[in-house]
């Protein structure tokens, strides 16, 4: 096992801390996984519902070893050349039009095709050459001296053909440039991918990352996860409306509230001066934490006994 | 023994345990690589094998790939850890764990000890035998090593079946050489009760030992397979004679077919082919390599998704198929986004909505109670023309399942023809086998002509392959 380049991530316990004072509560299963992943070097797959803190994971681990972040977002049609790198065209062209005159010089006094070829053939890589290289995120994240955090958000949304190729950067970590041939990065990035669970990911990719799966949080972490998002909010008013998240996210919505929803929700009870959650009040700001019609009503119906285990 | 090696040797005996759970997690149907179990015993390592909570998330990291499979390993995992912790009692790990041919079950088969037995002069004859040694002196090693040596012999790693393990047991003990003290208690029975009570509590004893390796292999080679043998049975079982124990079983069944062939089909996601070329796009591509078209563009052709209306019989002689075919249907939600389905007896009437807001069953009670009855196939062809024949198009499969039992009644095969010309394909499954089509009131052999496909679903792996085949057919 290889000295880990992230120290602040070799212990469970610190790892705990770190995030938590980076404004991020994470479970110790959360945290174990961190671990794992520093000192295996393995991508980690995050998957759960949407607005748990799947991005935000990666971006607090970020923070809390102090590198750079470097995210990709993934959508149907993403390829290599926005993921990976393309090669300046623009500037190749400008080139070779600016070094027109130059091109007389070196060809000067050569007799013949096959001669005149073998003085370009001294330069013919000067066109295909690093400083004519646009890095794109993933190339960009190997390239860091130091490591990098590198985020593939949503990766159920990219292609199949785009999951393959990843497999090379994720468990090698090197690109393979045709021209240039393979750049292995200098220090290995902390990667994290994130799944919505649209689809399934392909076993390859799947084989070669730890999984964290973020549920809901228990209304104790959530009420933590309030209390340190949204300080402002008092404690009791954080416990009525953790507890009411709860009981919303039990009935059957097309789309239960998440985190974010949660600390939206707290925001804007703030805003509002509020100081008990009521009926009235919470059926004036329901739709920030519903996002469907449908739900909202459901959820009306139900109001007097939501509002019953809020009290309890 | 010294502290390191002592260290290493637990280690061993740990991750051998960890190959075992491997394989009790094989059998639980989570896939499990020889790459990941080398990832899990590296992460294993990592966090050491102290503290089970610990453990238990850095191998659900390494070894759990989806949520579904999380919720399994975590069974699992409690399962398996703890029986391994009664059964390893305070045994401790063999002096030599090279000599053994199988060491993933070693430690978990040492029971605990007993108190020695006061030693009488007429088992002075049983001294000698190695077994009848190893059991009074309480020689852990040579215990285990004799019992995993008589596993090896009688192959109990091959126990299929729940109700073979009284004969594993009984191979094994002879394997072990309990005859000899069978032999000597029947001796001491009448002359010596002393004796014969102290080699009677050895032998129980050893025989309890054997009792667990027994259960242990079968734990984790053949509970597996029953598992699977009972699956198998399951989906060739006429769906209608299925009782309602076995519905957990079923649904379980269900949800992993239909969980494989919505991984089968629903990868290939791309919707577009390349078309013709596209001039505008190329052009304008072209201008980073000064106008040279370099990159050809291509116009994108849009891919239809096909659309699958299920009209399903729900009168009595059919509901309980009916009930599977919309469940799997809904089961593959994800791959056949666009499904309607049409609920009928006699009246028809469309229950997508129905599926949409409620649970699955609840949703099949409920269609039950509201279009049960006699069926009448013409009015319910009648109905669905009035309802959605205008919606139906040449991306449109049409399925419906009925046994074409009409009671005599015109079934207006008119409108099935008419329903046929305007889609892509009708398939009618009847969960009749092929024999009975065309006797008494059934109208199979005429309905069969006006369908694109005609198929006999009666279990789950008809219906599975069925749905297979109409997955495939869309590309």
């Amino acid at each position: 096992m290889s000295e880990s380049d992230y120290p602040a991530l070799a212990e469970i316990s610190t790892i705990e801390t770190a995030f938590e004072a980076a404004g991020y509560i994470c479970t110790t299963r959360i945290a174990t996984v961190i671990k794992l992943a520093a000192s295996l070097e393995k991508p980690v797959l995050i998957e759960g519902p949407p607005g748990v803190g799947k991005t935000e994971l990666a971006k607090t681990c970020a923070e809390v070893v102090n590198r750079p972040l470097v995210r990709l977002q993934c959508y149907e049609g993403l390829d290599e050349s926005k993921a990976l790198y393309e090669w300046k065209y623009g500037k190749q062209l400008l080139y070779t039009q600016l070094l027109k005159e130059q091109l007389g010089d070196i060809l000067d006094g050569a007799k013949g095709l096959s001669e005149s070829m073998d003085r370009l053939h001294q330069f013919g890589d000067v066109f295909y050459s690093e400083s004519f290289l646009e890095p794109r995120p993933l190339l960009k994240a190997m390239g860091a001296d130091a490591g990098s955090v590198l985020l593939i958000d949503e990766i159920d949304k990219a292609d199949f053909e785009f999951e393959s190729m990843l497999l090379e950067v994720l468990s090698d970590f090197q690109v393979s440039i045709p021209e240039l041939g393979t750049i292995t990065a200098q220090s290995k990035p902390l990667v994290f991918l994130t799944s919505n669970d649209t689809r399934d990911l392909s076993d390859a990719l799947k084989r070669r990352c730890l999984h964290l799966h973020i549920p809901f949080p228990s209304v104790e972490l959530e009420a933590r996860i309030v209390a340190s998002r949204v300080p402002d909010l008092s404690q009791s008013l954080t416990d009525q409306l953790v507890r009411f998240v709860h009981a919303i996210r039990a009935l059957d919505l097309k789309k239960a509230p998440a985190i974010s929803e949660t600390i939206d929700w707290a925001k804007s009870l703030i805003l509002l001066h509020a100081k008990d959650l009521e009926g009235n009040l919470v059926l004036d700001t329901l739709n920030v934490l519903l996002k469907y019609e449908e739900d909202i009503k459901i959820a009306e119906g139900q109001l007097p006994k939501l509002m019953a285990t809020v009290t309890a | 023994m010294s502290d390191p090696d002592r260290h290493t040797v637990e280690q061993t005996a740990s991750s051998d345990q960890l190959l075992a759970f491997m394989q009790f997690l094989r059998g639980k149907k989570i896939p499990v690589s020889p790459a990941d179990t080398l990832d899990a015993i590296e992460a294993a390592e990592l966090l050491g094998y102290a503290d089970r909570t610990l453990l238990k998330h850095g191998l659900a990291a390494t070894l759990a790939k989806s949520s579904h499979e999380l919720a399994t390993f975590e069974s699992a995992f409690d399962d398996y850890f703890q029986i391994a912790i009664k059964k390893a009692g305070d045994a401790s790990a063999s002096d030599d764990p090279s000599a053994l041919p199988d060491l993933s079950d070693k430690l978990l088969t040492s029971g605990g000890t007993i108190p020695p037995q006061d030693v009488n002069d007429p088992l002075e004859g049983l001294r000698g035998n190695a077994l009848f040694d190893a059991l009074e002196s309480q020689d852990e090693s040579a215990l285990s090593l004799a019992i995993e040596t008589a596993a090896a012999e009688v192959k109990v790693e091959e126990i299929s079946l729940f109700t073979q393990r009284g004969q594993y047991v009984r191979k094994m003990l002879d394997a072990l050489g309990d005859e000899a003290l069978r032999a000597a208690a029947i001796e001491f029975e009448q002359s010596e009760p002393a004796a014969f009570e102290a080699v009677q509590a050895l032998r129980e004893q050893l025989r309890e030992r054997v009792r667990d390796r027994v259960e242990r292999a079968y734990l984790i080679h053949a509970s597996a397979q029953t598992e699977d043998l009972l699956d198998e049975s399951l989906s060739k079982v006429k769906l209608g004679n299925i009782d309602h124990s076995q519905m957990a079983r079923l649904k379980r069944l269900m949800d992993r077919m239909a969980r494989k062939l919505a991984a089968r089909h629903g990868r290939r996601r791309r919707r577009y082919r390349r078309g013709k070329l596209h001039v505008g796009e190329t052009i304008r591509k072209s201008v980073a390599t000064d106008g040279i078209p370099f990159q050809p563009r291509w116009r994108k052709i849009e891919r239809k998704r096909p659309q699958i209306m299920a009209i399903c019989d729900v009168s009595g002689s059919v509901a309980a198929y009916a009930k599977f075919l919309l469940m799997f249907i809904y089961a593959l939600q994800d791959v056949l986004p666009r499904t309607r389905t049409f609920a009928f007896s006699a009246a028809l009437g469309e229950v997508s909505d129905l599926f949409d807001t409620l649970p699955v069953e609840e949703a099949i009670e409920k269609v039950n109670l509201k279009y049960g009855g006699a069926t009448d196939y013409g009015r319910a062809l009648n109905d669905f023309s009035e309802l959605a024949l205008a919606e139906v198009n040449h991306a449109t499969t049409l399925i419906v399942l009925g046994d074409a039992r009409n009671n005599q009644a015109d079934p207006r095969l008119d409108l099935l023809a008419e329903m046929k010309a305007r889609a892509k394909q009708v398939i009618w499954l009847n969960p009749e086998s092929t024999r009975l089509w065309g006797t008494g009131d059934s109208e199979m052999l005429r309905v069969k002509r006006h369908c694109h496909v005609v198929k006999e679903c009666n279990s789950l792996n008809q219906l599975a392959r069925i749905i297979d085949q109409l997955l495939s057919d869309r590309r």
